[in-house]
């Protein structure tokens, strides 16, 4: 297996954009696709506001940032992922839309390249079944948001090999993560263990048994959780969790993962959490959210 | 008020009550630990001092206030030690006929308007209370283990006890200097119900290979920012703790998420219970470090 020098991020969403920095932080050459060029202005916005911050702070020069930026290449034209050596794939959470597209660009990439997916809820070896190459592809599942979340988990389809999950785990080093290692099964690890934690929890709320407050400071002080999870399930967005849960319960048939009540009845009413002002709690309209 | 006895009593000397005696020496309250084994004297007194002196080298505290907490202490076997305390709490093994018997005697001796408190974690304190003689007059109060910084306590009413009691029962935990969070009484209140839950699905998930003991740690800290992985936190708490906690829990509720992962099992069966004993999920050096490799 080559080394890896230059990887395509498709999908320049707030995650994907969030990779692209990180790998073109660590000095890899990066190619960023998006399907419109409006996608392409937000992602290289993102990364823009990202890097001026740290600059206002003080953690990074001018010439810095525009290295930075200058090491990524902006394209709405997927031929860009034919001379990478890893593809990450960060598009919408639908299956079908992801497996349309590794199709592709199993013709496009060239023979030696890793095709990863940034999915959080679906199976790996499904998308890897679409390529002639499911040796080379595997899931790399980044936190968001990328800069700052150190966990990279690395997901190991059935037929993935050694030798892709090794190239992989040195890029997951060499971009400054701490890599773990899952099997491709529903939730890998974190979300397996989060969604039932949360779907738990909110069953508690609803019957009634404390607070929304004495709820989320029972976990933060003791459990030494940094957020209790009424506040997080607002922070994730309870449609998120919803998507999440229900995806990870129609592959595995597992009560735990079945939706609570509350969780159904909050979305059926618009309160998705701080997105739209209002979930378990109610937030003050900030007017500096971002587009 | 005139203070001549213990204003806390605390029944039992093992960790719980240690740990319980040693916040409200802090406080400033005239504690009393009451344990029935009058060997335990000696020692008790000697752990509690230790604690103490703990905090003093750590900074947390000044030797004088050390010694003016310790001042405050009477560790005995009788248990008329209580009669004049403001709290009654038991921090005895967690057995509902124990605990019952236990302040049912208790309610001859203390003042009419004390505080009966059970420390209990698994045990419903309706179902405690209603032991007791004095049902309106009791209060659970679960100080959760293993307390970092601040340390939480869940109040719980149960179904009997009035107003008065539980407010008093919640001020005391404040002024213990806990965080403090009322809930009702339904098995394992808010904290343990989440914990175990989590800790067992994460035990089942390196049962069925789904990834190592160290990768699920790390995802579980780095990626949602707990403090301490679920087997970290497993092998501090006590397997055979986290076996009996989980089987009180499953006995009450009948949810699979409850029911003890075989692994728990055998590794309590063979002696493997965390930290403590050197040996858990992973193994300890002397110093009580996770030898990697």
């Amino acid at each position: 297996m080559g080394e890896i020098r230059r990887v395509a991020v498709l999908g320049c969403g707030v995650m994907g954009a969030g990779i692209a920095q990180v790998a073109a932080q660590a000095g890899f050459q990066v190619d960023a696709w998006d399907i419109t060029q409006q996608a392409l202005d937000r992602g290289r916005g993102e990364i823009g506001a990202f890097l001026e911050k740290a600059i206002a702070k003080g953690k990074l020069t001018a010439g810095r940032r525009d290295a930075i930026l200058e090491a990524i290449t902006w394209s709405t034209a997927l031929d860009c992922v034919a001379r990478a050596d890893l593809v990450i794939e960060v598009v919408v959470e639908n299956l079908q839309v992801k497996k349309d597209l590794f199709s592709r660009l199993d013709g496009l990439a060239p023979g030696h390249a890793i095709l990863a997916s940034n999915t959080s809820v679906l199976p790996i070896t499904e998308l890897a079944a679409v390529t002639k190459r499911p040796d080379r592809v595997l899931g790399m599942h980044f936190f968001n948001p990328p800069p700052l979340m150190k966990l990279l988990e690395i997901v190991v389809g059935q037929l993935t090999s050694a030798a892709t999950l090794a190239a992989v785990k040195g890029f997951g080093q060499a971009i400054g993560k701490t890599t773990v290692t899952a099997k491709d099964a529903p939730g890998f690890i974190v979300n397996y263990l989060f969604i039932p934690y949360l779907n738990a929890a909110l069953d508690l709320y609803d019957r009634g048994l404390t607070s929304r407050e004495d709820l989320d400071r029972a976990v933060e002080a003791g459990l030494g959780h940094p957020m209790g999870p009424l506040r997080l399930a607002d922070l994730v967005g309870l449609d998120t969790h919803l998507f999440a849960s229900e995806a990870i319960h129609r592959e595995l048939g597992d009560a735990r993962f079945v939706p609570p009540t509350i969780l159904r009845r909050m979305v059926r009413a618009g309160l998705l959490g701080r997105k739209t002002g209002r979930g378990f709690y109610e937030y003050e309209a900030t007017g500096g959210a971002g587009p | 008020m005139s203070v001549r006895g213990a204003q806390v009593a605390i029944f039992g000397g093992g960790a719980k009550g240690r740990g319980i005696a040693v916040l409200a020496l802090r406080a400033g309250y005239a504690t009393a630990i009451i344990d029935p084994d009058p060997s335990q004297v000696v020692e008790v007194t000697a752990r509690i001092r230790l604690a103490l002196d703990e905090r003093v080298s750590s900074g947390a505290l000044a030797a004088s206030e050390a010694d003016a907490a310790l001042a405050r202490l009477r560790v005995t076997s009788d248990p008329a030690e209580c009669r004049e305390a403001e709290f009654v709490i038991e921090a005895i093994g967690e057995e509902l006929e124990a605990k019952r018997a236990l302040l049912a005697r208790l309610a001859g001796t203390c003042r009419p308007d004390a505080v009966f408190v059970s420390s209990t974690s698994c045990l419903s304190i309706t179902a405690i209370a209603a032991g007791t003689g004095r049902p309106e007059r009791t209060v659970g109060m679960h100080f959760c283990d293993p307390a970092p910084l601040t340390r939480l306590v869940e109040v719980t009413r149960g179904l009997q006890a009035s107003e008065d009691a539980f407010l008093l029962a919640r001020a005391l935990a404040e002024k213990l200097g806990c965080v403090t969070v009322v809930t009702q009484d339904t098995p394992g209140l808010i904290r343990d119900f989440l914990l175990v839950a989590l800790a067992n699905d994460s035990i089942r998930a390196y049962e069925a290979g789904r990834a190592s003991l160290e990768d699920i740690d790390a995802a579980v800290k780095l990626g949602l920012g707990h403090a301490m992985g679920p087997f970290e936190l497993v092998d501090a708490i006590g397997l055979d703790t986290h076996l009996a906690v989980s089987t009180a829990l499953y006995e009450e509720l009948k949810d699979a998420r409850f029911s003890s992962p075989p692994l728990v099992r055998r590794l309590v069966a063979a002696g493997r219970l965390g930290r403590s004993s050197g040996r858990g999920f992973y193994t300890y050096d002397a110093d009580g470090k996770i030898r990697r490799g």
